[in-house]
């Protein structure tokens, strides 16, 4: 446990003096993403992107965590986010589709799905050829 | 009277029957008829993994990679876009996920044929299916890896069946309900060739954040290479090549971005600055005070050159 807490705050000293390094060198340079937003993303979305982001990092991570994500994974999770990314998950964690696989159908269902299979308008069960 | 309703009882039924045979889903026959791909394609070589329960995307993005000859596992995966409560995997964590791991990661236009147009260009694509209705959603992950027009059948690595076969009619229906949602994962240096400069430029400037300089080089110069006058691709690979200490390539980049695009105020402003590491401290400070003129009213573009003008000055003491 100690290693582990010694290692931990090591390497968080080491980042944030790659961190402070990284903007030192880069003071005056203007980033790539300053020019994408305004060649290409809209004017409008850019300015309300800003205003909310100020409140979501931290509140991204911190609804992962709720979820159920490890608190170090959702903060390295958040960290690979853009902007733009980071404001659409914390509204869409529990309404964007979340691609699980192939769930169990309920019994009722089954014979509908088999047949909507056998048309070629789903594709639930894998043993089903459809009639095109 | 009788007659209409004998007519109209043929039309009903007409339709009926068509809703039986499953007319072939639209879309479908754009891509059939599209002279432009080659009729058949599979790439036999992409790797394959088995999904663990509710795993689909861990295990789809671990093939694209795999594909992209970037080796990682599903179980390596799973923490990095598995969301417990949800049991599954959202769609922007597996972009970003992807590019994690050092992979461009681009979402292609939502058409069949462009699907095809990857996979004939070598670049397997992950999918996001529908395989139940919208009221009995089963989402699922899978990579397409081969498809053939004559046949109208496509393949995937999907779920745990290494060579899943799919009517091209059934495959666009449950793809369909994901607003025909797919992206390539590619290593750097590559390009989709289904997507324009922009949606390029904009899938580069998210992956830049995570990567190492010579990735990002590297992947900006292919970039340009395809669109050499695309602003943001000339900043980005200019940028990249500032920070990775090449400053001829960064200051040739910028000249060329101030030389077609004239009225970029921050093309000028970090052409000053590659100057200014270059030692050339007049050029430099001529060059800033024409960026400071093109910029205007914009507050932040100004500040910005004002400090880089002031840095130059700073340097002639």
């Amino acid at each position: 446990m100690m290693m582990a807490k010694r290692f931990l705050s090591i390497f968080l000293a080491a980042s944030l003096l790659f961190t402070g390094s990284m903007q030192a060198v880069q003071a005056a340079m203007i980033g790539t993403d300053q020019v994408a937003e305004s060649t290409i993303s809209a004017k409008g979305a850019q300015d309300r992107a800003k205003i909310v982001e100020i409140l979501s990092r931290d509140e991204v991570q911190s609804e992962l965590v709720k979820r159920g994500i490890d608190p170090a994974e959702a903060k390295s999770r958040v960290a690979a986010l853009t902007d733009d990314e980071a404001n659409n998950l914390a509204s869409q964690l529990d309404k964007a589709p979340a691609g699980g696989g192939i769930i169990g159908a309920i019994v009722l269902v089954f014979f509908v799905l088999l047949l909507t299979d056998i048309l070629g308008f789903t594709k639930i069960f894998p043993f089903t050829r459809s009639v095109r | 009277m009788s007659a209409i309703k004998a007519s109209l009882r043929h039309l009903s039924l007409l339709a009926f029957l068509c809703l039986l045979s499953a007319c072939a889903a639209t879309g479908v026959r754009e891509a059939t008829h599209n002279t432009q791909l080659p009729r058949h394609a599979e790439l036999t070589d992409t790797p394959f993994f088995p999904q663990a329960q509710y795993q689909c995307g861990p295990a789809a993005l671990a093939t694209a990679l795999g594909a992209a000859n970037i080796q990682v596992t599903p179980a390596q995966l799973t923490p990095e876009v598995y969301v417990p409560s949800r049991q599954g995997s959202l769609q922007i964590e597996m972009l970003a996920a992807a590019r994690r791991h050092g992979a461009v990661a681009v979402k292609i236009p939502p058409q069949l044929d462009a699907v095809m147009q990857e996979v004939a260009a070598g670049n397997v694509v992950v999918v996001m299916q529908n395989l139940g209705f919208s009221w009995v959603p089963s989402w699922h992950y899978a990579v397409v890896v081969g498809y053939d027009l004559d046949k109208e059948l496509l393949w995937l690595r999907s779920g745990t069946y290494e060579r899943f076969e799919m009517s091209l009619s059934a495959f666009q229906r449950t793809w369909a309900r994901s607003e025909h949602w797919a992206f390539v994962a590619l290593a750097p240096g590559r390009l989709p060739v289904s997507v324009g400069a922009d949606d390029v430029a904009k899938a580069l400037v998210a992956y830049e954040k995570n990567t190492s300089v010579t990735a990002r080089k590297t992947a900006y110069q292919a970039a340009v290479n395809q669109w050499p006058d695309h602003p943001v691709l000339l900043m980005g690979l200019g940028n990249a090549a500032y920070a990775d200490n090449d400053l001829p390539l960064a200051a040739a980049t910028f000249q060329h971005m101030t030389d077609v695009h004239p009225a970029s105020a921050a093309a000028y402003n970090n052409l000053a600055n590659v100057l200014l590491a270059q030692k050339h401290i007049t050029q430099a400070e001529t060059v800033a005070e024409k960026g400071l003129a093109l910029a205007g009213d914009n507050q932040q573009l100004k500040s910005q050159l004002a400090q880089t003008l002031a840095e130059i000055r700073q340097s002639q003491k």
